[in-house]
């Protein structure tokens, strides 16, 4: 996918026309980079992106207004993405983000920015309407699930399985991931589903509510 | 013979010893009219009504004493009729015990009361101020609870310690100001009256009238004596405001012993307080590290990751010119930042704990002096070692003071001084800028001396316009 129009909010200069120059050089727009949640919400107003990438932390308070114009936004523009950035990953701020949907909506850490395919990726994803959640967030939320009998039940393979779905991948991005065939991504999903008595759903996006809320998100 | 204040002219020494006479002399003079006469007075007359107050509190005890006393013998001799006497004045000795009891469990809070109206007039006539004791410790909901707490206040018993110290001292403080204030000024107006009232025909002989003095009652018979009587009251005025002046300074120091929170409290609330201040520093110490971290290196070191990152890409995509060119540029521009990281993260450890505080305070204070843009004229004399913590106050303070020197004093020249002087670590930082400054709330000085505050040290502040400023901060060697 290309050709996406983004708009940047990140209140660190240097990594706000880092992640410009990323995202320009996969062959998006960025219509604007600004550095705080209300030039966000007035960007988006001006140039309607497909997604937005929003830093958690930034002026006037340095707390959350990040992750509050993301909400906001997600209420005020369903059709735009949101993809949030931090240097901390907090499992609350991903369940207050989520919360009722998973429709075109991230969360990952900025180290993930690094891997610049990878990132360039969780972008599409978002404004295609999927959902990206940092690893680092899938593993807090296994690690504090209360389900672990149920998680117990499940091989090494199909909790990384499990993982991958949570972090919002398809299965052909699970595929990739673990280098295996789809077909095989496929017999581990059903699997899964089948031990955690989850009921199967076809879309991507419900089917990571559906994990998450499984995992107690 | 050399010219000095002791070799000089005899003339002129008279006239020194003169006029140091006079300026004694319009003293006296004046003490009787002065402001400070005046209030000591009127704290002695409101004594006087309080005093009884407080007198009739035992009055009223000893009455109900006395009361059941008379009650329970009077019922013992009716003891024949039960039926209208034990039946009846039972329960009355009752209630007049009750009563007592009532009144015995009541005294600290009575005692509390009157305390807070004479530390108001101690405040207000005598510019005294005592701080008010802590609040009754509640122990608990209920009525017996609140008995418990009354019988248990330590604040309460003192004020009624007070009070009854108080007693013999009212008789005092009335003496004061009846006798050397009122009397005298009584006095000194015989000689206005008393024609008026002796103009008898020569064979009618009256009585003299007594004129009261503390030594004993002249007794005023003809003209002549009430220019004695006018003597004694003008002498006893200007006496009065020293004998009122020793009595309320016995009270006052009997309010500070007794009506204050005791010494104990005190320090127990001081501690309570400056362990407060101390967990609140330490609490933003790590907010601030936390925020410099995430403002500062972490951001610098995602941004490394994110060039390179790119860099990769870019290596990864060709082979062409432009795209070697463009990875070096993105490489470079990732070693720049990793660099920045770097300073930044040195300065934040800098800022957390200077290594070379390790080797002593002389040694990271040379160094501190050394970078600071204004020179500083640094001497240090510390004939023992303090212990760390407060060798890290010292240092931080040192270079907080020297910063706001740099920054607000418009100073050439800076001149700071460390010294052992027996239990204490002395700081002092002058220089030569144009002073003016102060402990504002929320500002570096008012932080400054909280923080000092927290090992009982202190900061004190001499800084007039126009300068030049010099602070001084004393902490203990051992925290």
């Amino acid at each position: 996918m290309a050709g996406l129009t983004v708009v940047i909010a990140e209140d660190a200069a240097l990594f706000r026309e880092g992640l410009a120059r990323l995202i320009e050089d996969r062959g998006h727009h960025v219509a604007a980079a600004v550095p705080d949640g209300d030039s966000l919400l007035y960007a988006v107003d001006q140039h309607h992106p497909d997604v937005v990438v929003a830093d958690i932390r930034m002026p006037p308070t340095h707390t959350d207004e990040g992750l509050r114009a993301a909400i906001d936004l997600r209420a005020r523009h369903p059709g735009t993405g949101v993809l949030v950035l931090s240097q901390y990953v907090e499992t609350s701020y991903a369940a207050r983000l989520m919360e009722g949907s998973a429709v075109g909506v991230g969360y990952l850490l900025k180290d993930r920015v690094a891997d610049t395919a990878d990132f360039a990726d969780a972008l599409e994803r978002v404004a295609a309407g999927g959902t990206a959640l940092d690893p680092e967030v899938v593993s807090q939320l296994v690690r504090a699930s209360r389900r672990a009998d149920g998680l117990a039940t499940l091989t090494p393979r199909e909790r990384q399985v499990l993982a991958l779905m949570a972090e919002g991948k398809s299965n052909a991005g699970i595929a990739a991931a673990l280098v295996i065939t789809d077909s095989v991504v496929e017999k581990h999903v059903a699997s899964i589903f089948g031990k955690l008595r989850l009921p199967p759903s076809e879309a991507d996006n419900r089917r990571v509510l559906a994990v998450l809320r499984y995992l107690g998100a | 013979m050399s010219p000095g204040p002791a070799a000089q002219p005899p003339g002129r020494r008279d006239r020194g010893g003169r006029a140091r006479l006079a300026s004694a002399l319009t003293a006296i003079g004046r003490a009787p009219v002065s402001r400070r006469a005046r209030q000591e007075l009127l704290f002695c007359l409101a004594s006087v009504p309080l005093g009884s107050a407080v007198l009739a509190f035992p009055a009223a005890l000893a009455g109900l004493l006395v009361l059941a006393a008379g009650l329970s013998a009077g019922s013992r001799q009716y003891r024949a009729r039960p039926a209208d006497a034990a039946g009846f004045l039972g329960p009355v000795v009752i209630v007049v015990l009750l009563a007592l009891v009532v009144l015995i469990v009541l005294a600290p809070r009575i005692g509390r009361g009157l305390g807070v109206v004479h530390r108001r007039l101690a405040a207000g006539l005598l510019s005294q101020r005592i701080v008010a004791p802590r609040a009754v410790r509640a122990g608990g909901r209920g009525p017996l609870a609140w008995v418990a707490a009354t019988l248990r206040d330590g604040p309460g018993w003192r004020a009624v310690a007070y009070l009854a110290a108080k007693l013999p001292l009212v008789l005092l403080e009335a003496y004061a100001a009846i006798v050397w204030w009122g009397a005298g000024l009584a006095n000194l107006t015989y000689p206005l009256w008393f024609p008026w009232f002796r103009n008898h025909p020569p064979s009618v002989r009256l009585s003299p009238v007594p004129a009261l003095t503390p030594f004993g009652v002249l007794h005023i018979g003809t003209l002549p004596d009430t220019l004695v009587a006018f003597a004694a009251g003008a002498s006893m005025v200007l006496a009065a405001p020293w004998v009122t002046s020793g009595v309320v300074l016995v009270d006052s120091w009997l309010m500070h012993a007794l009506l204050g929170p005791g010494r104990l409290a005190q320090r127990v609330a001081d501690l309570e307080q400056a362990r407060a201040l101390a967990v609140d520093d330490s609490a933003a110490l790590l907010r601030r590290v936390e925020r410099d971290l995430h403002d500062g290196a972490q951001i610098r070191l995602a941004t490394v990751a994110l060039n390179l990152g790119m860099a990769l890409d870019k290596l990864d995509a060709g082979t062409g010119q432009s795209d070697l060119t463009v990875a070096r540029d993105l490489v470079s521009t990732a070693h720049q930042g990793a660099k920045d990281a770097m300073a930044e993260l040195r300065g934040l450890a800098r800022g957390i704990h200077p290594p070379a505080l390790d080797n002593g305070l002389a040694d990271a204070l040379a160094t501190l002096a050394a970078g600071c843009p204004v020179p500083v004229d640094l001497t240090v004399d510390i004939p023992r070692r303090p212990t760390p913590a407060i060798e890290t106050i010292a240092y931080f303070c040192t270079a907080e003071l020297l910063a706001n020197a740099v920054k607000h004093s418009g100073a050439n020249k800076i001149a700071v001084g460390v010294a052992g002087q027996g239990e204490l670590l002395l700081v002092q930082v002058g220089d030569n800028g144009r002073g003016g400054a102060t402990p504002a709330e929320g500002g570096g000085l008012a932080g400054l001396a909280q923080r000092v505050r927290t090992v009982d040290g202190r900061l004190e502040i001499a800084s007039p316009p126009g300068g030049p400023t010099r602070v001084t901060v004393s902490l203990p060697l051992h925290a």
